[in-house]
Formats: structure tokens, C-alpha cells, sequence
């Protein structure tokens, strides 16, 4: 059981941060389910059907959900504003229906069959990532997402190509997302399309703005809270939805400013002037 | 193949007045707001409530107008009053939690399955032969409510007090409020309107499917947003037209047996729209201006 509990908070970790990147440059996204979804499936069926090894199937499916989020990223990113939360709601739905009538898949049965994810890849897959973030909050590239974030109409003026970072950023995110699908599938053995429902994007995304967007720390402490505490207070448990949305309510007006604005993350981590 | 295009108008006019609050939201207030779909699932059990309560099936319908329109200006009071400016995201979160809340503390007075609701007979299965296609009376009275509603907000938009109010806000908060409008109870008014809107829709799809369905929220409302996109954002027309153009599109390819792939028709048509045409169908919204990076 408590390798359970470990595997599911450390699988939300991995989706908090994909939400998290795409934060970076002041989007939402409410895909990151689709896209765990699109690497849970291309992994399985890749293990399951062909043969292939789990550590080929991994980086496949997290290329295939990354290539996905930048096709149907793009006519979004394209343009200002709240496209991008439209598209992403659109998505999550797209691929679920898709999920359950298309034969191939497994429609509303599911797939089944895959294994081999130990709790120690999982492990090794958020130091990753995590290692990779952290490099990034050092880098040149982070201050270009921070320019983008505060304000694109400068970033732009100053030379930034908008549509390739938020298309960078976003794709980054899905292949995330996409890694932590298909470590979850293999080790859950059997998955369905409801396991991608859009609650499961909302609630990530939700985990995130809890945690707190100031740096990688917050998504990490955000989605391991919220994913432990309902597992060990059983109120909880029961009033999750609706505790959580108070919570949030709650944090927002105690922040009127609100939880999303960033305080010049790069500054903190490295010391250089931030602006 | 007409009676699917009947369907389609009618299962379209409910789309579109959820469309049209969403929109309306949009348009005056630059504000997206999630909470929406929620009431319009919750129309359908304030209804449910009042029909057992008063007997008088057909007046649920002015008691969820007023009950949608006051959850409308709760939520405004908890997610949008404070957040003003920029923090549009922050915004739409906090709204997005206040759904979420409604729809768990709904599930937990009436349950996860849907309720049957208790309508007489002679409105939902009765009904006549048009043209050699049956017409249900349910049907007529979808399409004469949402007639209705959507031109007496035309009316109220264009021809009052209220309405100037609105498009003045619509065009300019900071404009608005200069010239000695109260900016508040614009804002007010917008969320009551489109969430009465909104309410009596969810009672209406309670009508026609005889139950009321926490899941409508997630499932049938959130289209409404993609419906609003595809009509131009903030463009009252185009949320009509949208929600009608998609109501039809769907019957027609249910018609064509590719099952439950219909619900994708929206959203494909959605990134369609945003590739080939960002501003909507219209592109008559207040977006339009700042629709390009």
C-alpha cells in the first residue's frame, strides 16, 4: 500500500511540473491528463503489441504526446490569451472519446498487459526532470519565459519569437506529461480512458496554484500534500472536491494579487539581477 | 433526416444560451468565467426542487431564472470582485473551484446518478405530425423559451438603460466609469443575466432528457466555451449561431453512424476555426482588436 501511495504522489509530482513549465510562460493547461494519456497508450501499445522494451518505449511516448501538444498547440499559441485553456479543455476531450471508440486502443475496456515500471524508475524519472528544471532555472532560457510571462509585448520587441518559446514550453510539458503516462500504465498493468478524465487535468492544475508557482518546489510540495493528506485523513477523503475547491477560493482571496503572480524566479535562484 | 435537423436546432438553442452567458461574460467583462457550467447543471435540480415543492411544473422556469441568476452574482462576489486588472487566470481558477465545490456538495445531496424528474406526460412524450415528422411538445417549448430569452436580451442589450450600461462597460470599464456608470453593478447585472441564462438551459435539458444529471457541467457546458470561440469571443450572434450550427452538425453526424465520435464535431471545429479564422465566426467581439500576438 504506502507503494502505492508513493507511486501516485510521485506520478502527480511529474504532472505538477509539466503543468508548471507551461505556467512558465503564463498559460494554463488543462491537457496534461491527454497528454499522460497519449504517452500511457503509445507505451503500451508499443510493449504490448511489438515487443518493444519499456526503455525504448518511455522516450518514444514522450516524444509522440510531445509532438501531438505541438500540433494542436500551435493555432493556439498563435494567438493572445485564453486560446490556449480553450484548446487544452478541448483536447482532454478529444482524446478520451478518441480513447474510447477507436478499437485499436481498447475503447471503453481499456488496455492491459503492460508492466515493468519499478518504483525506482519512477524515482529516477523525477530526479530527471527535476534536475533538468533546476538547470533551467539557472539558464539564459529561463529569463527569456520570464520576459515572455510578464509581459510577450516587450519580449517580442526585444527579439523573443513568442509563439516558438510558448510552442517550446508547451511541448516540454506534454513530454512530461507523456513520461509520467507511461510509467503509470506499466505499472498499474491495466488502464482505462477514464483514468484521463478531464477532473484528473483540473485537479493537477490545481495541485500547482496549492503549491505555489514562485519556483519547482511549489508543484512538487503542492502535488505531494494534496495527494498524501485525503489518503491519511479520511474526511478528507470524502469532501476532496469540494475542500479542495474551498481551499483554493480561500488562498486566492487571502492573495488578491493572486497565487500566479511570479516573483522573479531566476533572481532568487542564481543571483543575478532579475530585470 | 429533417427530424435530425429539428434535433439539432433544438439540442443548438440550449447550447447557444449557455454559449451567450459565457460570451456575455467574455465580451463585457474580458473575464472567463468556469463556474457557468455549473449552474447550468445546477438548473436542472433548483427545478427539480421547486417542481416538488409547488406542484406547478412550468413555474420552475421563472424560479431557476432567479436562482441561476443569484448563484451568478455569488460567484461573482467570490471569484471576480477582487481580481481585477490582469489577474484574469487567477480569475477563471477561482472560478473553476467554486464548480468544482458546487458539483461535489450537489452530489452530495441528490447522489452521482441522475434524478428522473417528475413532468407531466403530455409535454415530454405527446406531441403531433409536421410535415410528416413528429414533433414532441417538449421540443416546441425548448425552442420557444430559448427564442424568447434570446430576444428579450437582444432587446435589453440594445433598446435600455441597462443594455447602454452594459456595451459602455463592454467598450470601456475605465471609459464607462468616468461617465458616472457604476462599473459594480454592470458587472452585477452581466453575471445575473448570464447566469439565469445558464440555469434555465439546465432545466431545459432536464425537460427533454427527463433527468437531472450532475455530469451536464463537464460534459454538455464546457462545449458552450468551444461554441463561444467558434462564434467569436464576446460576439453575441455568433454564440447563437455557433451553438445552432453545432447542434446541427452533431445530429447530422450521429446520422451518419459514427456514434459517439459526434461529440468530437466541436472541438475539431474549434481548432479549425482558431487556425483559419482566430477572431470566430463573426469576429464581432471585443476581442478582436487584441486577437493577434
Amino acid at each position: 500500500m504506502i507503494q502505492d501511495y508513493l507511486f501516485f504522489t510521485g506520478i502527480n509530482i511529474l504532472l505538477a511540473w509539466s503543468v508548471y513549465v507551461v505556467l512558465l510562460t503564463g498559460n494554463l493547461s488543462f491537457a496534461q491528463g491527454a497528454f499522460m494519456a497519449i504517452g500511457c497508450y503509445a507505451a503500451g501499445i508499443m510493449t504490448t503489441r511489438y515487443g518493444v522494451p519499456l526503455a525504448v518505449a518511455v522516450p518514444a511516448a514522450m516524444l509522440l504526446s510531445s509532438a501531438a501538444a505541438v500540433l494542436v498547440g500551435f493555432p493556439a499559441l498563435r494567438v493572445r490569451g485564453i486560446y490556449l485553456i480553450l484548446v487544452t479543455v478541448g483536447v482532454t476531450f478529444c482524446v478520451r472519446i478518441a480513447l474510447e471508440n477507436v478499437a485499436y486502443t481498447g475503447g471503453v475496456e481499456g488496455l492491459k498487459g503492460m508492466s515493468g515500471t519499478r518504483l525506482w524508475h519512477l524515482g529516477a524519472a523525477i530526479a530527471a526532470v527535476g534536475l533538468l528544471l533546476f538547470l533551467l532555472s539557472r539558464s539564459p532560457l529561463q529569463r527569456i519565459l520570464d520576459a515572455v510571462r510578464e509581459d510577450d509585448r516587450v519580449a517580442a520587441s526585444l527579439g523573443v519569437n513568442l509563439t516558438y518559446v510558448k510552442l517550446l514550453a508547451f511541448g516540454a510539458g506534454a513530454a512530461i506529461a507523456g513520461l509520467a503516462g507511461a510509467l503509470y500504465g506499466h505499472y498499474l498493468i491495466f488502464v482505462r480512458p477514464d483514468n484521463f478524465d478531464i477532473l484528473v487535468s483540473i485537479f493537477v492544475v490545481l495541485y500547482v496554484i496549492l503549491g505555489g508557482v514562485n519556483n519547482m518546489w511549489g508543484p512538487l510540495l503542492g502535488a505531494t500534500v494534496m495527494t498524501l493528506l485525503p489518503e491519511f485523513i479520511r474526511a478528507l477523503q470524502d469532501w476532496r472536491p469540494t475542500m479542495f475547491g474551498v481551499a483554493i477560493v480561500v488562498m486566492l482571496l487571502l492573495r488578491p494579487e493572486g497565487l500566479l503572480k511570479f516573483r522573479q524566479p531566476s533572481a532568487r535562484w542564481s543571483g543575478h539581477a532579475g530585470r | 433526416m429533417t427530424a435530425q435537423i429539428l434535433n439539432g436546432l433544438i439540442v443548438g438553442s440550449m447550447y447557444a444560451l449557455v454559449a451567450i452567458g459565457f460570451t456575455l461574460v467574455l465580451g463585457v467583462l474580458d473575464r472567463l468565467n468556469f463556474a457557468h457550467t455549473e449552474v447550468f447543471m445546477f438548473g436542472a435540480f433548483a427545478g427539480l426542487v421547486a417542481i416538488d415543492a409547488g406542484g406547478i411544473w412550468w413555474l420552475a422556469l421563472p424560479f431557476v431564472f432567479v436562482v441561476g441568476g443569484l448563484f451568478g452574482m455569488a460567484v461573482e462576489f467570490i471569484s471576480f470582485r477582487r481580481f481585477e486588472g490582469d489577474a484574469r487566470i487567477t480569475a477563471a481558477l477561482s472560478s473553476l473551484a467554486v464548480g468544482l465545490v458546487l458539483i461535489d456538495l450537489t452530489q452530495k445531496v441528490w447522489g452521482t446518478e441522475p434524478v428522473g424528474m417528475t413532468i407531466p406526460g403530455y409535454v415530454t412524450t405527446a406531441g403531433f405530425e409536421l410535415f410528416g415528422m413528429r414533433v414532441v411538445y417538449v421540443q416546441l417549448l425548448i425552442l420557444g423559451v430559448t427564442l424568447a430569452l434570446m430576444a428579450s436580451l437582444h432587446l435589453l442589450v440594445s433598446r435600455t438603460r441597462m443594455g447602454r450600461n452594459i456595451r459602455a462597460v463592454a467598450d470601456s470599464p475605465a471609459a464607462a466609469s468616468l461617465l458616472g456608470i457604476d462599473v459594480r453593478r454592470v458587472t452585477q447585472d452581466v453575471f445575473f443575466v448570464s447566469s439565469a441564462l445558464a440555469g434555465v438551459a439546465g432545466l431545459l435539458l432536464a425537460f427533454r432528457t427527463g433527468f437531472a444529471n450532475t455530469d451536464v457541467g463537464l460534459t454538455f457546458g464546457l462545449k458552450a466555451i468551444a461554441i463561444m470561440a467558434i462564434g467569436g469571443m464576446g460576439d453575441l450572434r455568433g454564440a447563437v449561431v455557433g451553438g445552432l450550427l453545432i447542434g446541427v452538425l452533431e445530429a447530422l453526424t450521429f446520422q451518419f453512424g459514427v456514434g459517439k465520435l459526434g461529440e468530437l464535431v466541436v472541438w475539431v471545429t474549434m481548432i479549425l476555426v482558431l487556425f483559419v479564422r482566430p477572431e470566430g465566426l463573426f469576429g464581432g467581439g471585443v476581442h478582436v482588436k487584441d486577437v493577434r500576438a
